[in-house]
Formats: structure tokens, sequence, C-alpha cells
């Protein structure tokens, strides 16, 4: 076992358990006399609750509703606010609506009485689109209107003059689908008792927001509640919030039978009954004077659903991005969330990020073209630098270097010359994008909200890393291992860290906001120079909380400021073909670079390039989620289509070395960066080879034929 | 508890018998039947109806051979094997090779496949453009049927309640130009979305021979014999004349309901591309 430094090839530490099945996930947790769990939900959208009948439960069985909780709990899951109910009471406000919980110990017995119980709903005109909600269809389903959250940020003129001023405006929307993370593993949970306290087994990313979420449905203290994070098959933020929605209910039960109890949804829950990403609708108005984009208006509308959940501040993440990564002298951005009878959206890799940089690469690409210069040309000369006044009138205080990026991509794809030489419609395309990531919680939520803690603790010769956040297939556990080896100079197989518990390790915050690395990894890499110099002191543990970089102002009230501490950056190409039979696409050539200060495990790093860039890809061209009457239309695996190994090809990635200065060993966050951007390269390459423009995503085949056919192709 | 009736025979003819006194459905792979009747994680399905498996009868109904009336393949013959098999006409192996994933492409078998009827089913289309024969037998003994008349509808086929699939028989068949094109939502691992099966045979420069059909067109895959003739007997330079009145003929038997626009157009367009290529001397060969 050889001492390990951070530049050194490791292994996956989780590698070989999940490969060979060893690996234990919520499914796989038994206990004796356990009971099985079976969700009753809505079937309509909207419309008042008259009446509920279950057939006559067999011995042993039970129907747990909101009748069942107890008079010092509340009917509401605290994410960041409290407006998710546990169980719908009274009426339902979106299909799959958790109505009760059917409990015991068949399946199929709980499959039989869920199928023949009968709920009588007074249906209402249910909201299911933005224009639903903005023409407040069916009445408002808030106070006055359907909109749940609203900001605006200004920066530069007042965009009157600028529009004034200017000798061309375009003015143009876009729209961007649902997408469903499509996690490996389905939501799934096991909660029993130990002694006093209820502990859940359950597959998450952030035990600590499930502990504090569902505590107020009992009445509980946070501390009478353990979560146990199991082996976690995947989560995309699909695992952020939606975890409590299982949680509650199963705590309810709980709390009533006192017995096992497990909830696993199949495929087909999963896909019908669980939050998705938040559709958008985005409108841009630009200034354009003497060939040089002069100012920006935008009205960002993000579908939220039928409760707030996130929605806010992922509606905050997308005004702070809708930029993209352009000093733009003037912008005015409005965003709005919008309620709908829906199922609730929430976090998804990107969140709400993805949805605005699209929209305005695609548009900066429209108006490079229609003013007759290459979109790549155009939109280097805008790019942010250090120093440049953001959207949120705060500034980049880190270097930039997309212009070597650019370089690095351009000619490893020949860019320019097949930019040239393929004409506007001749099947052929060539694209690029640029798009950041602002690392971290936006605004103070790192300083005012989360405050992490991390602890590591040294047991003769191995030490255990005590953190909340966890391993869900993206490399934390390995990334996190090597840091702490790395520091104490030691091997990592000396170092534990066990999926967290939430009696045993201090809160470092959600494993979210591609915060992971960058900020829990900061903590640990400090505990672990502090454990390094006392290292002869015996047994002992080093705790650090989170310390604030100077510099970075910011108002919550007024969002001015510094948005986010600094920015992961990326720069993506994408060569195509389209049949012009079939109009059937064939990505040839994929090249990116990402500047994510410094890859702790570069094979890790790759496999979140891979993954980020072909999940962007399934985004723009196949991931198509409709939506009817506020049921899913997509149910099932063969229906909604992630891309395999056999839709793109290889990619050719660069990283730039650009080190961070308050993260470990100089690393930013990446995980959702490298999502934020092959879309709009995909889509530029992709209007090139029709001859066409296009405004909205995803483009499968038939949306392809619709867009030749509304420009008389 | 709901109870389900269920045989292991270890014969056809016990199959055959069991078949006969039970009506039991046979279950080879279960690709189609364990998924129609999925009820839930750790709940066993529950069929309406009896059901034998059969999946261990492959010695009987498990091989593919060439002989004198055509090529014979086995009803339990998977995918895989028909995809491997240099035996099998171009159109046929290509649409097995392209089915869902590989696990599916080893578990799933042609006679399930025809059996089932799906208007989305990969290999009853150019089993109809090739016009093979569905090998039916029961207890009473064996017949014969044109796949494209076994196939009634969406789930419909003319199998007697006494009777199962043994096999699939290709008529020799002479070509000197074929196309297969499949459009899933996606490159590998999908449900097609449309397929199209064409061939060409060519003699001295006049078509000898020339058939085109259609899946996931409707609830039958579609093919005229009427639209092919006009084609059949024209020398190569006469055809690019024709084609405009054999894709309106073709058109006429597409249903707009079950082929909205795009489907349609991207048909015709496949069809004219590939006409035009062999009418303009295109080599023989598989084309796609």
């Amino acid at each position: 076992m050889a001492r390990i430094s951070i530049d050194d090839d490791v292994r996956r530490n989780d590698a070989i358990e999940k490969a060979s099945g060893l690996a234990r996930y919520a499914s796989d947790y038994f206990f004796p006399d356990m009971l099985y769990a079976r969700m009753l939900r809505s079937k309509a959208p909207r419309g008042k609750i008259r009446k509920i009948q279950t057939p006559v439960l067999p011995y042993g069985y039970y129907f747990i509703s909101a009748k069942d909780i107890p008079e010092n709990g509340r009917n509401a899951l605290h994410m960041i606010s409290e407006d998710w109910r546990c169980f719908a009471d009274g009426d339902v406000r979106y299909v799959g609506e958790t109505i009760g919980l059917f409990v015991g110990p068949e399946r199929s017995v709980l499959e039989s009485l869920e199928r023949n119980t009968y709920v009588e709903i007074e249906e209402e005109e249910p909201a299911i689109s933005i224009d639903d909600a903005i023409n407040v269809k069916g009445g408002p389903i808030l106070e006055k209107d359907d909109v749940f959250c609203q900001l605006y940020c200004q920066k530069g003129r007042d965009m009157d003059e600028v529009f004034g001023e200017a000798d061309k405006i375009i003015e143009e929307t876009f729209e961007t689908g649902f997408q469903e993370h499509v996690h490996l593993e389905t939501n799934g949970a096991v909660i029993t008792k130990e002694g006093e306290k209820y502990v859940l087994y359950i597959s998450c990313q952030c035990p600590f927001y499930v502990r504090k979420s569902i505590s107020i449905v009992i009445g509980a203290k946070d501390e009478d509640i353990v979560v146990r994070q199991s082996t976690t098959g995947g989560a995309f933020g699909g695992k952020e919030h939606f975890p409590d929605v299982l949680a509650g209910p199963l705590l309810v039960a709980e709390y009533v039978i006192g017995k096992p109890i497990k909830l696993i949804f199949d495929r087909r829950e999963d896909m019908l009954y669980s939050v998705k990403r938040h559709p958008s609708k985005i409108w841009y108005k630009s200034a354009i004077k003497d060939g040089k984009l002069t100012g920006v208006k935008g009205k960002i509308y993000y579908n939220a659903g039928a409760y707030l959940s996130s929605s806010y501040v992922v509606l905050q993440r997308g005004v702070f991005h809708a930029n993209g990564v352009y000093d733009i002298p003037s912008t005015y951005l409005e965003g709005f969330g919008m309620a709908t009878n829906t199922f609730p959206s929430c976090a998804f890799r990107g969140f709400g990020a993805p949805q605005t940089l699209f929209a305005i690469e695609m548009h900066l690409t429209h108006i490079a073209r229609r003013i007759g210069v290459d979109p790549v040309e155009f939109k280097r000369s805008m790019f942010l630098k250090k120093g440049s006044e953001t959207v949120t009138n705060g500034h980049i205080v880190e270097n930039v270097v997309l212009g070597s990026m650019l370089d690095d991509i351009a000619t490893a794809s020949d860019y320019w010359r097949k930019s040239r030489e393929y004409g506007y419609g001749s099947g052929r395309g060539i694209g690029m994008s640029f798009y950041n990531h602002g690392g971290a919680f936006t605004g103070n939520g790192e300083q005012a909200i989360i405050k992490a803690h991390a602890r590591l603790k040294k047991t003769g010769e191995r030490v255990t890393i005590e953190v909340g956040s966890t391993e869900m297939g993206q490399g934390f556990q390995t990334t996190l291992r090597k840091i702490a080896a790395a520091v104490l100079e030691i091997p990592m197989e000396n170092v534990d860290y066990p999926n967290p518990d939430t009696s045993v390790v201090p809160d470092s915050g959600p494993t979210a906001a591609s915060r992971s690395t960058m900020i829990v990894g900061r903590l640990i890499e400090r505990c672990a120079v502090e454990m390094k110099e006392r290292w002869g002191e015996g047994d002992f543990s080093v705790e650090k909380e989170y310390e604030h970089p100077d510099g970075h102002p910011w108002d919550q009230s007024t969002f001015r400021g510094d948005a986010y501490l600094g920015y992961g950056w990326g720069a993506c190409c994408v060569e195509l073909e389209v049949d012009k039979r079939t109009n059937e696409v064939k990505v040839v050539g994929i090249w990116s670079s990402h500047d994510i200060g410094k890859a702790i495990d570069e094979k890790i790093v790759h496999g979140q390039i891979n993954g980020g860039i072909i999940q962007s890809l399934g985004y723009a061209s196949m991931e198509k989620m409709e939506n009817k009457n506020g049921h899913f239309r997509q149910e099932s695996m063969s229906d909604y289509v992630i891309p395999t190994s056999m839709d793109f090809p290889k990619q050719e990635y660069f990283l730039e070395d650009n080190p961070y200065e308050w993260g470990p060993f100089g690393a930013k966050g990446m995980g959702e960066l490298v999502f934020n951007g092959a879309d709009a390269a995909y889509v530029d390459a992709l209007e090139r080879a029709l001859g066409v423009e296009t405004f909205k995503i995803p483009l499968p085949s038939e949306d392809i034929e619709e867009a030749l056919r509304k420009n008389g192709r | 508890m709901d109870e389900v009736k269920c045989f292991i025979p270890k014969s056809l003819d016990e199959a055959l018998r069991i078949r006969k006194e039970f009506h039991a459905k046979p279950l080879a792979g279960g690709s189609d039947l364990m998924v129609s009747y999925y009820k839930g994680i750790g709940i066993a399905p529950v069929f309406p109806f009896p059901v034998m498996i059969i999946s261990n009868l492959s010695d009987e109904l498990g091989t593919i051979r060439k002989e004198d009336d055509g090529v014979h393949i086995g009803a339990l013959s998977t995918p895989n094997e028909i995809a491997s098999s240099m035996v099998v006409p171009y159109p046929v192996r290509k649409a097995a090779s392209l089915m869902g994933a590989p696990s599916l492409r080893n578990t799933a078998t042609i006679g399930g496949n025809i059996g089932n009827a799906s208007p989305k089913g990969d290999l009853p289309q150019p089993l109809i453009l090739l016009d093979a024969e569905v090998v039916l037998r029961s207890v009473d003994g064996e017949r014969r049927m044109k796949v494209d008349d076994f196939i009634l509808g969406s789930k419909k086929t003319a199998l007697a309640d006494d009777e199962i699939i043994t096999g699939i028989v290709i008529p020799e068949v002479k070509a000197t130009h074929y196309f297969y094109h499949k459009i899933g939502m996606r490159r590998a691992n999908a449900i097609s979305k449309l397929s199209l099966s064409a061939l060409f045979d060519v003699e001295d420069g006049v078509v000898v021979d020339f058939r085109a059909s259609s899946g996931a067109a409707g609830p039958k895959v579609r093919r005229s014999r009427d639209a092919e003739e006009i084609l059949i007997g024209l020398k190569l330079d006469e055809v690019s004349g024709k084609t405009g009145e054999f894709l309106s003929a073709w058109n006429s038997i597409l249903s707009p309901h079950a082929m909205p626009e795009y489907r349609r157009a991207s048909t015709r367009r496949m069809l004219l591309g590939f006409i035009e290529e062999v009418a303009s001397g295109a080599l023989p060969g598989n084309y796609e």
C-alpha cells in the first residue's frame, strides 16, 4: 500500500462492490416482520376530493393518510418552503399526488387494494403549460395568480435608450421541455425503529434534508429521526428533495404501525410520479449597433408544477446565467416561476442554468448569422473576463481562459475550415457552444444557510471521513478519500468514508450545486492539514466549519453582488450529418474543453464529462416527455428514451489547468457544468445542416420534419 | 389469491396435447408476455389464461436450416441466432440484428414475435416482403399459411386454439438488391417507429421482381402487389418515369391515421432513394 499523491491514477473505491453486486441498495434491506407500502395517488390534476373508499382491509393491512398525522404534526414537507403536502387532503393539485399509503405484508395484495380503491374527485380545469399559467387557466392556483416567485436584475444603461440607439433589434422565444432523470436506481426507502428513534435507510443525495423535511410531519425533533443513506444508484438532482415525498408518508405509517416498512418505486412509478426538469419559455430581445450587441432584455418563465419545492432557487440560477458567458453592456432580465397542475419540477443537473444557457447561445447564434458573422467569432468578441461585471452587478473574480479553450477545440475539430466549407442546408454541420456554471450555492447560501461542517477522525493509522455528503455515482467517496490521503500522505486504503448517518456525521450540507468537491473537499483538506501536523497525538478528531472567502459581497434582498464564488467554464463542439430521407441525425464528432480549476481525479472527471455531454445531447435530441391534461405520456424506458453508447461517438476532451484559490488542490465544481452546453452546440450544428432556424428542444426526427416544413422545405 | 395454471411440457407432442386440452398459451422468451402482464416489483404476473413454458423445446423448435422449399426457421430461434445465420435472407437478418438490446436478442423468439402480432414487431415486416409462411401444428396435423394472412391485425392472428407456431419457412427469393431500414427513437434498443424493406431483382437491365413492405405503418404490415406491378417488367431506364405512379399507389395503401406525415414522408423518400439508386445502375447488394 503506497502513499498517494493527488495526480495518481486510482481505482474507484466502489467499483468492485457495485460491479459484483455486493453494494446494498434500499431494496436490499430486509428486517424481521417487515411490511411493504404502496402509494395511492391522484389520477386527476386538479379537483376536490369527495370520497375515498378503500376495499375492506384484510387483517394486518393499513391505509395511512392525512388523518393519521398526529395533532402536533403538520401535513407539510419542509423543503425550502413548507408548501408540498405529505398527503393530499381535501383537494388534489397534480396527477400522482400522494393521497394515502397502503401498508401490509404482501405486495400483490397492496396492488389489488390500490387498484380497487375508489377515489371520487370533482375535477376542475387544470393549468398545465406555462401559457396556461400566464393566462390563469381554470382560475388562480395561488391567491391571485399562478406566479410562485419572480425576480429581476439589471445591469448597465436604461434599456429604452439602448433599444432607441440600436440599428437592429432581434426578438426570439425559445422553449425547452421536461426532462426525466432516469437514474439507474429508482426511488426507494425503508423505515424502522431503533428504541425511540425512527431510522430511515433511503436512496438520497441529502440525508439532512430528509431529516429536516419530515420531522415536522409528526412533530418530532430532528434528532428523533436518523437518516442513513443507502448506496444510491444515481440521482442527477432527482434525489435532492424528492426522497422526502417517500419519507414523509413512511414516517406517518411507522408512527402508526411501528413495524419496518419498505417502499420501492418501480420504473413506471419513477417515470410517471417523480420530479422533472423545469420546462421553460424564454424570450429575448436584443439591440445591435454597428454589428455589436449592446443590450439584451429577457423574460424567463419556468414551469414549477404544483408546489414550489426548490423552484425559486432554480429560477434565480436560471436568471443569473441568462447572459451566458458574455459581457453584454446592458441587460434587464426577469424571471417567473409559474405554478401549474403538473408534477412539481425540481432539481436536475444544472439546476435552472441549462435552460437559459441554451436559449442565449441559440439567440446569439441566430443574431450572428443574421448579421453575417461566424457565430463563434461573434461570441468570442464578448467573452467575460476577470473583472467583468455580472448581470447581478458583481464581478468575475477569476482568470477566464475561454479563448484558449475555444482554440483547443477549434483546432482539434478543424472548426474554422468546416464552418466555412459546410454549406447552410448541406446535410452536414458543425456547431460550438460556450457555457459556465456558478460553483456552490447561489448568493449567500453557503455562509448564511448551510454553514457546512466536516470532520476527520483518526483511529490508530486509519482515518475516517465524517460528512453528510453522499456518493451517488459521481465518484465523491473516491474524490474525498483521495484529497484526505494526499494531504495526509497515507495510502487511500487507510481512509474510510462510509455512507453518512445523520446521528454520526456533522451536516456538511446537501450533495448538490456542484459544491461537494469545492466546499466539502476544501473542508476535508483543511481538516487533513491540521491532522497531519498533529499526527503523533494518538486518536483524535478534527472538525472544521465553512469560512467564506473575503470579497464576495451579496445582498439577497436585491440580488446584487457576487452570485457565485467562482465559475466552471466550458466549450463544446459537435459535428453531425443528417439523413435527408429520414431526418435521422448522426453525430460524428464531439470535442470539449473545461476549466474546472483542477481535476482531483482525471478518470472520474472524464466520466462526468462523457456522461454530462451525452445527457445534454439526449435532452436536445431525443428525450421527449409530454404532458397531456396533467398526465405524462411517457411511462417507460422504451417510450422515454435516453442515449445509448451506440448513439454518440467517442469524445475528445481537454482540461484547462487554472487552479482556484479556495478549492482543494485548486479544484472547482464540475458535475453540472458538463451538462450545461452540448445541447446548444448540437442544435447549432443541426441548424447549419438543415438550413433552418429552430426554437425548441428536444428535436427528434418528427420535429425536424416540422421545422423543415415550416420553412417551406 | 389469483392463480395461474402453468405447464412445462417436455416434448412438442406433450405441448400439443396441453394446447388441445387447456388452450395454454405458449410462453417462450417471455419478452412480450411478462412485460404485458407486469404488475410491480415483487408481484408475480397473473395471466388471465393458462400458459405453458416451451423454452426448453429448442431441440425440436430451435433450428435454422435450408431445405428444398426454402429456409426453415424454428419458432424458438432467437434474434441473435437469426441475425448470425447466413442462410437467412438479408432483410430478416438485419431486422433481427436491430431488435432490442443483446439480452433481448438472446431471449425473444421469432415464434413469439409473430404470435404477438404487434404492429411494431420487427420480424413480420421483412418476412411478409419475402412471402414467408408460418407453420402451425396441432395434434391433428400441420398447416401452413402466409405470414401476411396469419396476422389479421394488431395483436390478432389466425392461430387456432389448439395450434402452436412451430416455425417459419422463407421460400427461395431471387433478388439482386435488398433494402432494409428501421427508424427507432435512438440507434439501438429502440422500438420501431417505422421500418421499410424492399427488393429488386434485375436481369439484363429489366426489373424481374420488385417488392416493398412497410412496418409500424398501421395495424398490419403494408404491402401491395398491385403497386409493385407498376415497376415490374420495366427496363431500368423506364423506372424513373414510373416512380411517381408507384409512389402514389403506395401512398394510397398507407393508413393516414397510423402514418402521420413524418413517417409517410420518410417512407416515401426512402423508397424513392432506393428505386432511383437501382434505376441508375447501382451494384447488386444490400442497402439501408
